[in-house]
């Protein structure tokens, strides 16, 4: 996508970055209405997972590897814009590494959560607000590998570095999408 | 600099013609026309499947179509109107035109734009499949759970239905977010935001009512999907699901959905009537605050939809009130559309005629929605034919005859030939008729009690002479649509004029050669006023002097 050669010299605001604002407000919109059909269907008859130590043990530790995975991929950004490459390569493959272990986890999660996807309303709304998340968390790491492939072929300098701040946004978007889930679907 | 110049060595060694050219473009001009003609196929698929119905409706107890077909029929006549025809159509209008209007020499996002293209045919054609592989969705375009668990709607239809309407949302969004963008960044400079051309300010509303309201859409099929084919139990009130979450996620997104309809074809005619009264518009500002406020208020009364669903009084307060307030921002334009003519020189070109047929039309379909938004009246027509004369009037009457009239408008700016006046004329008056003869006797068989979407009725009700004189409406309806065709062909096989300015037009479009150079602007223009090609055209009388005076 060359659309920095059709910005206009005057705009002040990248193209690219408004076009991933507005995506992500309508993934917002998306997952709001999710949780709003979640708190439709709890309105109805009231179930929530047992808010147990050993229930919460798996996503603490799920929600703490993403958490260190965001601080990463900021790491990255302050790495490129003081064209530190192998700083950047380092974070960009850290932050890739640790989603995919979230994914795992929550893989783990899916199959020790003590649910399935038909049982009751509730099964799938934990199913599929748990899964889009996952989807988009995988999104969030090809995102990164493009990424980092791109930082391997030397694309990436303390000026020019666009696509890196991109990804980093998208990472921390997921980042804070899964604090809002952890909070609705294991806290209340 | 370098992505520039391969993309201009691309363009010439594919050359400007032959099928391949059409495949790999990602100029907006091209894909924008692309859009233009797969839709218009749709529309007449759509629209032999209207005729079928009408036949089989034209006398009681008809066997023409069993109920079994009368239901496909009706759902993908539905479905294909408003995803297949009008929402594509008004892309495709968008894509030629907003690059040209903003002096840009493309949209932000090409090749994405070709992307949202070949997204929605394929998702028009894998919708369409359905009926080879065991039977279309026939659950009615708003597809009400829990008649499309799969407990009741065993075939595969619904799920072509849901995996269709995936990938039309998805061209949508990702269409969406590309005008968005391009408005934003790439105005020509002068063009701010208070000279952005009517069409331009349509879709850039459109845009972000179809940004904020397609993924409710698309949460509630998901969910569906889930239910039919994992087992999961979101719609399923026996297990803890709820069957009204459907109908909430679906009309909030179905009814701004009406104005992402309707908007950009509100914005055609306000290109249009100026030109034709040789008057500036006449309120600009009070149209874009209306296109706003609709925009907003869009949001705020899906409700109106479920009023017989038994909510509590003072939602359904609520939502009565705040369709009547929606009717303002509307009725605002109406006024400034009157008053663009008033006093102006028309000329009754087809154009011009489609534009005044729109304002008629869609007034009577307006008026009928604030009947609607009556709470106690909405309890005794709610599903009847009235219902079905409210939206033709809002979409056949309001939409497509807003974008007939941007097609005979653009027509000559996209071929460089403009279509035959005469035959123009049939089309719209034998189209009018037609549309009134369909149409307004279903206010009657409303009142009368004729619920929507049966696929028969039996004698002595008073309904047949209505049903009768309704389907003579629809042949004069493909008469007109016929005469169209045969026009858009003797057109297209003659010698092009290539006149750059047929119609004596305001916009930068006009000043462009018809059709376009693959760049469309040598040099980006610069802009001083709404009318730009005015100003040009009229240097002492430039409008630019008069707002800054």
């Amino acid at each position: 996508m060359t659309s920095s050669s059709v910005t206009h010299p005057a705009a002040r605001v990248s193209t690219g970055r408004i076009a991933l604002w507005i995506t992500l407000t309508t993934e917002s919109v998306f997952f709001v209405t999710l949780l709003v059909a979640y708190a439709a269907l709890r309105d109805e008859a009231d179930w929530s997972l047992p808010h147990t130590f050993t229930r919460l043990l798996i996503p603490a530790v799920n929600t703490t590897i993403l958490l260190v995975s965001a601080f990463m991929a900021g790491s990255a950004v302050r790495a490129v814009r003081h064209n530190d490459q192998t700083g950047l390569r380092n974070s960009l493959l850290r932050a890739l590494l640790l989603g995919l272990v979230f994914v795992a986890g929550q893989v783990f999660e899916f199959n020790h959560a003590g649910l399935s996807i038909d049982d009751q309303a509730f099964g799938g709304v934990f199913f599929t607000l748990m899964g889009f998340h996952a989807v988009h968390v995988l999104a969030g790491v090809v995102f990164l590998a493009l990424n980092l492939m791109r930082t391997n072929l030397g694309d990436f300098t303390s000026t020019h570095y666009e696509a890196v701040d991109l990804g980093v946004w998208f990472w921390y978007y997921v980042t804070l999408v899964w604090f809002v889930l952890f909070a609705a679907l294991y806290l209340l | 600099m370098t992505a520039q110049a391969q993309s201009i060595s691309r363009k010439q060694t594919l050359g400007s013609s032959g099928l391949l050219s059409w495949i790999m473009t990602v100029d907006h001009k091209r894909i924008g026309i692309l859009y233009l003609v797969s839709a218009f196929i749709f529309f007449i698929i759509g629209g032999l499947e209207a005729l079928l119905m009408r036949i089989q409706l034209a006398k009681p107890d008809n066997t023409f179509l069993g109920a079994d077909t009368y239901n496909q029929v009706f759902t993908m006549h539905g479905t294909t109107m408003i995803f297949l025809v009008v929402m594509p159509l008004a892309a495709g209008f968008g894509n030629y035109l907003v690059p040209l209007l903003i002096g840009a020499r493309d949209m932000a996002f090409p090749k994405l734009n070709a992307l949202s293209y070949w997204t929605y045919l394929f998702g028009g054609i894998f919708m369409y499949s359905s009926f080879v592989y065991g039977g279309a969705p026939n659950d009615g375009w708003f597809s009400y759970a829990p008649l499309t668990e799969k407990m009741y709607s065993p075939t595969h239809g619904m799920d072509f239905w849901v995996m269709g309407i995936l990938l039309l949302g998805l061209a949508t969004t990702i269409g969406s977010i590309n005008f968005i963008v391009t408005i934003i960044q790439l105005r020509a400079p002068g063009m701010s935001l208070t000279k952005l051309p009517l069409f331009v300010w349509t879709t850039f509303v459109t845009s972000f009512l179809a940004v904020f309201s397609l993924p409710s859409l698309t949460t509630a099929i998901l969910l569906l999907l889930l239910d039919r084919q994992l087992g999961a139990h979101f719609y399923n009130t026996a297990q803890g699901g709820s069957a009204l979450l459907w109908q909430h996620l679906f009309w909030f997104f179905g009814h701004p959905e009406v104005y992402i309809l309707i908007l950009p074809a509100m914005g055609i005619v306000s290109m249009v009537i100026p030109v034709f009264s040789s008057k500036p518009l006449f309120g600009y500002a009070a149209i874009v605050f209306s296109t706003i406020a609709i925009g907003f208020l869009g949001f705020t009364v899906w409700a109106h939809h479920m009023f017989a669903t038994g909510m509590p009084t003072v939602s359904l307060l609520f939502f009565s009130a705040d369709s009547f307030l929606i009717g303002v921002p509307t009725g605002v334009k109406i006024f400034a559309w009157l008053g663009t003519m008033w006093r102006g020189k028309l000329r009754f070109m087809s154009p011009m005629l489609f534009a005044i047929g729109f304002v008629a039309l869609f007034l009577i379909g307006g008026l009928d929605g604030i009947h609607l938004a009556v709470v106690p009246v909405d309890w005794q027509i709610t599903d009847s034919y009235y219902v079905v004369a409210h939206i033709h009037y809002v979409l056949f009457g309001g939409a497509i005859f807003g974008i007939f009239s941007g097609i005979y408008f653009w027509f000559p700016k996209m071929t460089g030939r403009i279509l035959n006046e005469a035959l123009g004329k049939w089309h719209f008056w034998i189209m009018f008729i037609g549309m009134n003869l369909v149409f307004m006797p279903m206010h009657v068989l409303g009142l009368e009690g004729m619920p929507r979407r049966i696929y028969t009725y039996g004698p002595g009700r008073g309904w047949e002479i209505w049903n009768y004189v309704e389907t003579i409406g629809a042949f004069l309806i493909a008469t007109s649509i016929l005469i169209f065709i045969v026009n858009f062909f003797i057109t297209i096989l003659k010698a092009p004029q290539n006149d750059p300015d047929p119609w004596d037009g305001f916009t930068l479009e006009w000043t462009t050669s018809s059709p376009p150079p693959d760049y469309n602007f040598a040099e980006i223009p610069s802009v001083r006023s709404r009318r730009p090609l005015w100003d040009n055209k009229h240097p002492d009388l430039a409008d630019w002097k008069k707002e800054e005076a």
